[in-house]
């Protein structure tokens, strides 16, 4: 089963958003592999064929432009991600320690899925919020700031209940579905797809 | 367009690139990535300049240098890549021989050029023809400033079974990953992760075999290496050979190299109207039957077996097996031999006064081509008409893509072909509605707008008179276009007659199309104009069982299935033993086309000049020489006794001049083959079974894969882990 063959409308919404051209098709590749990764955590090989196929390309194509991103996996990852912030101001506030806490408590490596399928770790580069430094994101939901290791040991715990505390600061700022930006105050920033107009004839004078 | 290069004043053509603006003044750039066949893309950032233009001012004028009085020069703030720059009208340029601030960035970027590559130079293949080798020389710092670990990653990566990837050698030059995209169209190679971290590699569980081998000559350093070469011989050791590929009409130009009498390498050489710089992966990689299992002795049948003899006691036993056959001998040759090996072999056989002699493959009947690969790679129509250009003419293919994607033939300066063509873009625009295939699925499939499944020789007229709407659409594009050519393969010519003929140029001439007709063998449109198909009462090659006794040059009908035997006495004249050698009363050791001097023609009609590289072949001698014993045996006195010999009785026969034939060779239209049925059909193949690489079979001493792993591999131990390091 693929992961697009039921998805038609949706298909036929992103691919509304470019040219229709071979070169313009090709243009879906990142929003398709956003859909794939928001659903399955992660893309695998056969998804990328399948991605190559609806833009035309090749599964080639896909990895190398999936690879120039540091947040697409090709590994699958747990339901609960946590990206551990490793660039100089975590780092100087503990950020090494933090994730030798965590990676033996959670006995997982990057790359790997904890065996009850919840956790997987990543190194990132830097999140952006150096003045509550060491900073863990989880997921696409949110930071967890000055996190101690009590701190840790507290998200652990209610993460393996399943019930994440509510994190500390939204990620800044989220791409919504129609390709609107919104920060975490909920403003929007950015045009989105919907405010497209024709350019007037005879040019903007 | 006047340009100032380190003071020096050229005159260039408008849309020249500055890289090669510096080249035509005669001093020189380093560059890795930039490559005449390929669009400039400006990755290495070696081939820095300075540059500078003047500007008008306000009043339309040139703003003048209030000192001299002469147009003042802007000069732009920062060094330029000189391969995505155009030079400009009036545009000044310093190189690193004139600019400080110019030799100083490139020792730079070698630097960083330099920061990861490992220094293996000792044992690189590419070590003494690297151009990175050779660059870094002469415009880096010539020390080095790094004590610490490089990059390491894998050493020995197989992108395929004939290109090995060494990850920590590429310098990210991107000409590979180019290559695919803009020359086959297969977007199979690409850069994966970024920064120091990049490397190439597929996703398509390897590269496709067909033009995968280019990529090991456009290599800058020894990253990718063609795997059947590798660890042969270092560069300097080789005795380079430039010669013509004869596996297949097109007639590419290629370097055979040579190490110890061993063929261990053949590379591309260009040839602007042929091959450009471009060979399939068959004529780079399937060589290796010239060093393998060699015949190097006559061998003369004696008690029921075939023993090794002198060419004395062969032509001894020669003398009594065609004694008592008088003129009934068949002459049979293969259709890669040279003209003046055809020329030998009319001659013995009108000495004789045999009707019995032919070439093969041939058609009964070929049509004659108008059409030159520049007129294919030029078009702006091509109708391919049942061919399988994959196993009958691969480089034609990428004439035809070539079309497709514009059809922009590279300038060419007095330093060569113009190394930045900046018309050529990455990921270009094609045209696939140009392209009508009309025939069975092939490669070329994918690239066409127009594909028609349909088989069987009666294509032509089909095409004449369209009965589909496919059809009518293919028709309508040769009407439409003003120089459309069309592309004649095996599956219509098995049928052809010269009722063919006249329906073809009938077409031809009412479309206004260019044909080009690809025939059976490499050389078979210059042997068929030489009188070399059945006379009267003479039997084809396809009734060699019928003759007396028979003489077959590098042919091998036992093993397509015919008869393998004259009806009395059969002579064999091969590379190899093969199956009809193996039944055969003599065998006379031959010499491949790599190992010969003479002409060969090319499906265009272009003569192309075959030259000697230094093979061991033991006693093994060509056609004109094995002639001369058949001859002697046969006790006849054949006119043709050498090359010069048969190049004299080709230009008083046929008033050819072969023996000043430039290196290039010369396009003249060849004489219309004669024609002869042949009884047979002819499947093209490209590849035969003796050309794949088996590396154990090489001599090398090195014991086969099976071999060491019994040797080696200890029952439920782990398997190798591939990579490792030097």
């Amino acid at each position: 089963m693929t992961y697009f063959a039921d998805k038609h409308p949706l298909l036929a919404d992103i691919f509304s958003r470019y040219p229709d051209s071979p070169q313009g098709r090709r243009s879906a590749l990142m929003p398709l592999l956003r859909e794939v990764q928001n659903a399955e955590g992660f893309v695998s090989e056969a998804r990328m064929r399948e991605i190559a196929d609806l833009c035309g390309t090749t599964a080639t194509e896909v990895r190398s432009v999936m690879s120039f991103y540091s947040t697409y996996h090709t590994l699958p990852t747990g339901r609960y991600h946590l990206q551990v912030c490793s660039t100089l101001m975590c780092a100087l506030a503990g950020s090494d320690e933090l994730w030798d806490h965590l990676v033996s408590v959670l006995d997982v490596q990057p790359g790997d899925v904890s065996a009850d399928g919840r956790f997987s770790v990543q190194k990132v580069e830097c999140l952006g919020s150096c003045g509550t430094a060491p900073v863990v994101q989880l997921g696409d939901e949110g930071y967890y700031e000055n996190v101690t290791r009590q701190k840790c040991d507290r998200l652990i715990a209610a993460l393996r209940q399943d019930a994440p505390p509510p994190p500390d600061n939204p990620v800044p700022v989220t791409v919504r579905e129609d390709g609107r930006q919104m920060t975490a105050a909920g403003e929007r920033v950015g045009a989105s797809i919907h405010d497209r107009k024709p350019l007037p004839a005879g040019g903007d004078r | 367009m006047k340009v100032t290069i380190d003071g020096i004043p050229v005159d260039l053509p408008a849309g020249t690139s500055a890289l090669d603006a510096v080249f035509h003044a005669g001093r020189d750039v380093p560059y890795f990535c930039a490559h005449p066949y390929l669009s400039p893309v400006g990755a290495c950032r070696m081939c820095l300049v300075e540059a500078g233009t003047p500007r008008k001012g306000k009043d339309g004028a040139f703003e003048l240098d209030e000192a001299t009085g002469q147009p003042k020069i802007f000069w732009m703030p920062k060094p330029m890549a000189s391969c995505t720059l155009q030079a400009t009208e009036g545009m000044h340029i310093r190189t690193a021989k004139t600019s400080d601030v110019v030799a100083k960035a490139q020792a730079g970027m070698m630097e960083f050029t330099l920061l990861n590559h490992p220094l293996d130079c000792p044992t690189c293949d590419k070590g003494g023809a690297c151009e990175l080798q050779d660059r870094a020389f002469e415009y880096g710092y010539g020390a080095s400033r790094y004590g610490f670990d490089r990059r390491h990653a894998d050493k020995h990566y197989a992108l395929s079974d004939f290109i090995i990837l060494d990850q920590e050698r590429c310098i990210h030059c991107k000409r590979c990953v180019r290559y695919f995209e803009e020359v086959p169209g297969q977007e199979v190679l690409d850069f994966i992760e970024r920064g120091g971290h990049t490397f190439i590699d597929t996703e398509e569980g390897g590269l496709p075999v067909g033009f995968q081998g280019n990529i090991a000559d456009i290599c800058p350093v020894g990253a990718l290496l063609d795997n059947v070469a590798r660890f042969r011989g270092r560069n300097w050791e080789y005795d380079h050979t430039p010669t013509t590929c004869t596996l297949c009409p097109v007639g590419c130009s290629i370097t055979v190299d040579a190490r110890n009498g061993r063929l261990e390498r053949v590379v591309a050489g260009e040839h602007r109207d042929v091959n450009e710089v471009w060979i399939c992966d068959a004529g780079r990689f399937g060589h290796v039957f010239a060093t393998e299992e060699r015949l190097t002795v006559p061998l003369v049948r004696v008690g029921g077996e075939l023993r090794e003899a002198t060419w004395d006691q062969a032509i001894e036993a020669m003398r009594q097996g065609f004694s008592g056959h008088g003129s009934n001998v068949g002459l049979y040759l293969s259709a890669d031999s040279t003209l003046e090996e055809g020329a030998a072999l009319v001659a013995l056989a009108e000495a004789v006064g045999t009707p019995s002699r032919d070439h093969w493959p041939r058609y009964p009947h070929t049509p004659m081509s108008t059409a030159t690969l520049t007129d294919v790679a030029t078009a702006d129509a091509l109708v391919v008409l049942g061919a399988d250009l994959g196993e009958e003419a691969p480089v034609v293919e990428l004439r035809i893509l070539e079309a497709l994607r514009g059809g922009l033939l590279p300038a060419e300066f007095a330093h060569g072909t113009a190394i930045a063509d900046l018309r050529l873009t990455e990921r270009p625009a094609r045209t696939p509605e140009k392209l009508a295939v009309i025939g069975r699925e092939s490669r070329l499939w994918r690239h066409a707008g127009l594909r028609v499944p349909a088989e069987g020789p009666d294509l032509l007229a089909r095409l004449a008179r369209p009965d589909t709407p496919d059809l009518q659409a293919a028709l309508r594009l040769l009407e439409e276009a003003e120089k459309p050519v069309l592309i004649l393969g095996a599956d219509v010519l098995n049928g052809a007659d010269t009722a063919f003929s006249a329906a073809l140029s009938g077409l031809a001439g009412r479309v206004g199309a260019k044909v080009l007709v690809i025939p059976a063998g490499p050389n078979s449109r210059g042997l068929g104009g030489l009188n070399l198909v059945p006379g009267a009462g003479g039997l084809p090659y396809g009734r060699l069982g019928e003759v007396g006794a028979a003489f077959l040059s590098r042919l091998d009908p036992a093993a397509q299935g015919l008869p393998g035997r004259a009806r009395g006495f059969t002579v064999v004249h091969d590379t190899h033993l093969t199956a009809t050698a193996q039944g055969a009363d003599v065998v006379l050791p031959a010499v491949t086309n790599y190992e010969k001097r003479g002409t060969t023609v090319n499906l265009e009609g272009r003569l192309l000049p075959l030259a000697q590289a230094p093979l061991r072949a033991g006693e093994g001698a060509d056609l004109i020489r094995a002639l001369v014993a058949v001859a002697e045996a046969l006790g006849v006195r054949s006119p043709v006794r050498g090359l010069r010999g048969a190049q004299a009785w080709l230009e008083a026969r046929y008033g050819l001049r072969l023996a000043e034939l430039p290196a290039g060779g010369r396009l003249q239209p060849p004489r219309p083959p004669q024609d002869a049925a042949t009884g047979l059909a002819h499947a093209p193949q490209l590849w035969k079974p003796r050309m794949l690489p088996r590396p154990e079979r090489r001599g090398s001493g090195v014991p086969g894969r099976e071999a060491r792993a019994e040797r080696w591999e200890l029952p439920l131990a782990p398997a190798p882990q591939p990579g490792g390091d030097d």
